[in-house]
């Protein structure tokens, strides 16, 4: 239990109703979006300025207690769960737009800022920030800076530390500080804002940023290509990037995916194809035009067995509702699953793919995979039951070696969800000592006293 | 052990959340209050470790599954087709069969409101004391909590003169030729009490095209307010009275987006046996919105339909309640009606689909917050410059009254049948 002194000094800090202890909100701030992390804080706060963020830290740096920090709580990594207990500062009640800078295509946010809610507001000026977790509809500005979140369009408009020019952050000492600037161009010493970008909330509490827009494109088109074998449209992915042509989104279904969606919400996804790829290109009317013709004529002499443009925007959501749906069919479809993010160098994705149905059937537990094909990053699925112990430890091994041939083909732990608590013991594996201790010793150097996120990625 | 039956009922509900957050862009409570039990995922989380036996029944746990206006915003929206409203009202059952219902609801629902002819009487007494209120053009509320929800600074409604019941013949014959069809008319407390032209209307139009409309005495209130706050043992007896009041007819028909779906729900929420799921289903059937029944039933053409005089020129929208939309999937129907009015201009609102705050008897405990939720309404409104704010839930529009009025704005809120000849 926190001592009642602490609490009230953090009621002095945040006011009375930003400072929740009771059992029933300590149960709800003890997840996050994984299945298997879960620990309670002490307490929950919800500051409204940097000032009180600044307060708290040093508040809790003078008596040791450990202090997560934590947007939309929709990591799937463990990040925002509370393990050691303490201080869960939320920072959904700082979520103002500052500013949007429409001649300099930049915007001022609050950490708390939902993207959903930033992505309609910058709309009615034309303008978007293209890095989009799939989460968009809950994750935070905050919460995607700590992770470098990106999603589907990542192929064409890479990930978040791209899109971030500056941020303001409070160190575990309280001082607030200011990193990079307003300007595309900044080389005024080490470059430490791309320290606190993925930093997964271990270094310090990110309170504003400083974000990098893009005019929206005028115009968008779509294609669905049709595969009966998983690994041609693996080699596809590359097949059309190779040929020249860069489309926003290139995302991957399997069959057993492609079934569920079916099964859930009828819509006339070809029912026996081993795979389905997604192709969304944007920009201006004539060159996505082009685009996409490239990319029909690229699919079809590589194998695609049915390339089918979109003839409208209907049509187009349609297809971009089965990709958002396949999640859910994933999940609603075992009382347990663990989906991986790992990434491999796109050419590489095929013999993923052959890997993971190997190991799958090894195993003997049920697989599929989905994802970003385009960056290569996939999201191979184990499905199984947690209650059922004997079905549960073949899922894990199953999800370790996929891990492990995921590295082994050059690929990485992560692509975007980070290490948090779910993939610590990889990550231990497979960092370099020398580079883990030097991480380290930055942590120490920003965080002395340990209190920021503490338990995460390497303990 | 103890007895967790209507938990046990909706755990496969609760289970299907997975936790990822979608739900919390939605959730019109959760905008406002940005804490996690306010939102889906954490009751949830919250009922099913209730489940699991790890969380008790507390007074803040009573509060958290109270605080849900169960708009279904966010299930509508949830991947993993997670049923909240479910998992809510069946944890509002729970805590009815473990702590009892609190007095105020105990008197409300039980002594006053299930009992119709009593409940005439107390809505007569409140009209005694209606000179003490603040007088409004508007009038209407949901009339459930209506005795507690006085005096809390709102806009409340006027009670009618002469009740509908006082006023509606038993049987109403076609005005011209043989029946088509027999349509049994479902008045609710609204209609009856507060807006008895509305329901004078409705027959007037469901007699224009054919029907012989039946208005049965026996019938009750639809329960609502009553099996939504978890009585589902006072539930269950309107289901059955309602269901005998309406034996003989092939539809049944209300104006109210609320009793609509309400009465086809029953087969949802309330039942305990087979027995009653038949029945609840088979009542369901034949239940249908005035809306509904008119497009899609009678298949009256949108653009049969005849403007009154003194809305010619003037520019409409129209508020999804979250009953119609998304308990009942009416969104077209009305819509189509209004675009196709000669004479009448319609215009979309932003968020139309958005919750009016009223959420039944939320609006009554957590009024703060439903003001809140309103004002996010009233914004929309406010875009679509429109002059009339049209609606099919007299909840709905005593909410929009009772916002408009306080927003000072010169929009005025009507029913979508008191638009048309
Ligand atoms: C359905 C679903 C789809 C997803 N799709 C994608 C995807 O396509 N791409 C992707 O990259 N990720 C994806 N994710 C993962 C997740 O949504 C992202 O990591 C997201 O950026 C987390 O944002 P959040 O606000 O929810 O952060 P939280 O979950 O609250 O926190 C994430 C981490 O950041 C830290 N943190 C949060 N706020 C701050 C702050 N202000 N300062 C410092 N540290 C902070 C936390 O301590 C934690 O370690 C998905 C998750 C789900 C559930
Ligand atoms: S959207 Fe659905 S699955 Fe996601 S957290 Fe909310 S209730 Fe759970
Ligand atoms: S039903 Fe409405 S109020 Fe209740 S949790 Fe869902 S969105 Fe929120
Ligand atoms: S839901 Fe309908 S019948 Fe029930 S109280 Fe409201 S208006 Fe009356």
């Amino acid at each position: 239990m926190m001592k009642e002194a602490v609490l009230d000094k953090l009621k002095k800090i945040v006011g009375n109703e930003n400072v929740l202890t009771t059992p029933e909100v300590l149960k709800a701030y003890s997840y996050d979006g994984t299945t298997s992390w879960q620990h309670e804080p002490e307490v929950v706060v919800f500051p409204t300025t940097t000032e009180q963020v600044s307060d708290i830290l040093k508040l809790a740096n003078a008596e040791k207690i450990p202090v997560t920090p934590r947007g939309g709580g929709t990591n799937v990594s463990g990040g925002s769960v509370p393990w050691l207990g303490g201080i869960v500062l939320v920072t959904t009640k700082m979520n103002q737009i500052v500013k949007i800078d429409k001649e300099n295509l930049s915007a001022t946010v609050e950490a708390g800022v939902v993207l959903q809610d930033l992505t309609m507001k910058l709309a009615k000026d034309g303008l978007f920030f293209p890095p989009d977790p799939q989460s968009f509809l809950g994750a935070t500005m905050g919460g995607i800076i700590a992770e470098n979140a990106g999603g589907p369009a990542c192929v064409k408009y890479g990930v978040t530390k791209q899109y971030i020019l500056g941020i303001e952050a409070v160190l575990p000492s309280g001082d607030i500080i200011n990193l990079g600037g307003r300007t595309l161009k900044n080389v005024v010493g080490y470059d430490l804002l791309h320290i606190l970008i993925s930093s997964e909330g271990t270094l310090g509490v990110i309170t504003k940023a400083e974000l990098k827009l893009r005019p929206m494109p005028p115009a968008r088109k779509t294609i669905m290509a049709v595969y009966a074998d998983i690994a041609v449209a693996g080699e596809n992915v590359y097949r059309v990037l190779e040929n020249g042509v860069i489309p926003n989104k290139i995302e991957l279904l399997d069959n057993w995916v492609i079934n569920r969606i079916e099964e859930m919400m009828p819509m006339g996804l070809p029912k026996d194809a081993d795979a389905v790829l997604l192709f969304e290109c944007d920009g201006i009317l004539e060159t996505v035009d082009k685009e996409v013709e490239k990319i029909a004529e690229i699919a079809k002499k590589y194998g695609a067995t049915d390339v089918r443009i979109a003839k409208d925007q209907a049509e187009a959501d349609k297809y971009w509702m089965a990709r958002k749906a396949g999640f859910a069919a994933v999940f609603g479809k075992a009382p347990t699953v663990l989906s991986e993010d790992v990434t491999v160098p796109r050419g590489n994705i095929p013999a993923l793919i052959k890997k993971v149905k190997e190991i799958a059937k090894k195993h003997n537990v049920e697989s599929c995979c989905l994802g970003h094909a385009g960056d290569g990053n996939l999201h191979p699925s184990v499905l199984t039951d947690k209650k059922n112990e004997e079905l549960y430890s073949r899922a894990i091994k199953a999800i370790d070696e996929i891990i492990e041939s995921a590295v082994e083909l050059g690929g990485v732990l992560s692509g975007e969800h980070g290490i948090g608590l779910e993939k610590q013991k990889f990550f231990n594996k497979v960092t370099n000592p020398a580079v883990v201790d030097l991480m380290k010793g930055i942590k120490a150097l920003f965080d002395p006293n340990n209190i920021m996120n503490p338990g995460k990625i390497w303990d | 052990m103890e007895d967790l039956k209507e938990l046990k009922k909706i755990e496969k509900f609760a289970d299907q959340c997975m936790k990822c957050g979608f739900c919390s862009f939605f959730c019109p409570v959760y905008q406002e209050e940005k804490v996690e039990t306010a939102v889906a995922r954490g009751k949830n989380y919250l009922v099913r470790q209730m489940i699991q036996g790890d969380q008790k029944f507390t007074p803040e746990m009573a509060d958290i599954i109270g605080k849900c206006l169960l708009c279904k915003r966010c299930a509508a929206n949830c991947p993993a087709k997670t049923q909240i409203d479910r998992v809510v009202v069946g944890a509002r059952a729970q805590l009815v069969k473990e702590k009892g219902l609190g007095f105020v609801k105990n008197f409300a629902f039980r002594k006053v409101m299930a009992n119709r002819k009593a409940f005439g009487r107390y809505v007569k007494l409140a009209k005694t004391f209606q000179f003490m209120m603040p007088k409004t053009e508007g009038k209407i509320r949901h009339l459930p909590d209506f005795l507690k929800g006085l005096g809390q600074g709102r806009n409340i409604p006027e009670i009618a003169d002469k009740f509908l019941r006082d006023r509606v013949k038993r049987v109403n014959k076609p005005q011209s030729g043989p029946a088509k069809m027999k349509v049994g008319f479902f008045s609710g407390c609204a209609m009856d009490f507060v807006y008895p032209e509305l329901g004078l209307k409705i027959i007037d139009v469901l007699t224009k095209h054919g029907c012989e409309v039946i208005v049965p005495e026996e019938q009750s209130c639809c329960g609502a307010a009553i099996y939504f706050s978890g009585d589902f043992e006072t539930g269950r007896m309107l289901a059955e009275e309602n269901i005998k009041a309406f034996k003989d007819v092939d539809y049944i028909v209300t104006g109210c987006g609320t009793c609509s779906s309400t009465l086809k729900d029953y087969q949802k929420y309330l039942t305990d046996t087979e027995d009653q799921q038949k029945r609840y289903e088979a009542f369901e059937k034949k239940i249908k919105d005035s809306t509904e029944f008119l497009i899609d039933i009678l298949k009256i053409n949108p653009s049969d339909f005849k403007l009154k005089k003194e809305f010619e020129g003037k520019t409409a929208t129209w508020h999804d309640p979250c009953h119609l939309i998304r308990y009942q999937n009416i969104k077209e129907q009305p819509r189509a009606i209004l675009k196709a009015l000669k004479g009448l201009k319609y215009v979309e609102m932003p968020n139309a689909d958005l919750c009016c705050g009223m959420g039944g008897s939320f609006s009554v405990y957590h009024y703060d917050l439903t003001k809140k939720i309103a004002a996010k309404k009233m914004d929309g409104i406010k875009a679509t410059g429109a002059d009339i704010v049209v609606t099919a839930c007299p909840g709905c529009m005593i909410n929009l009254i009772d916002n408009v009025l306080q927003n000072k704005m010169p929009q005025k809120v009507h029913h979508f049948l008191e638009l048309v000849e």
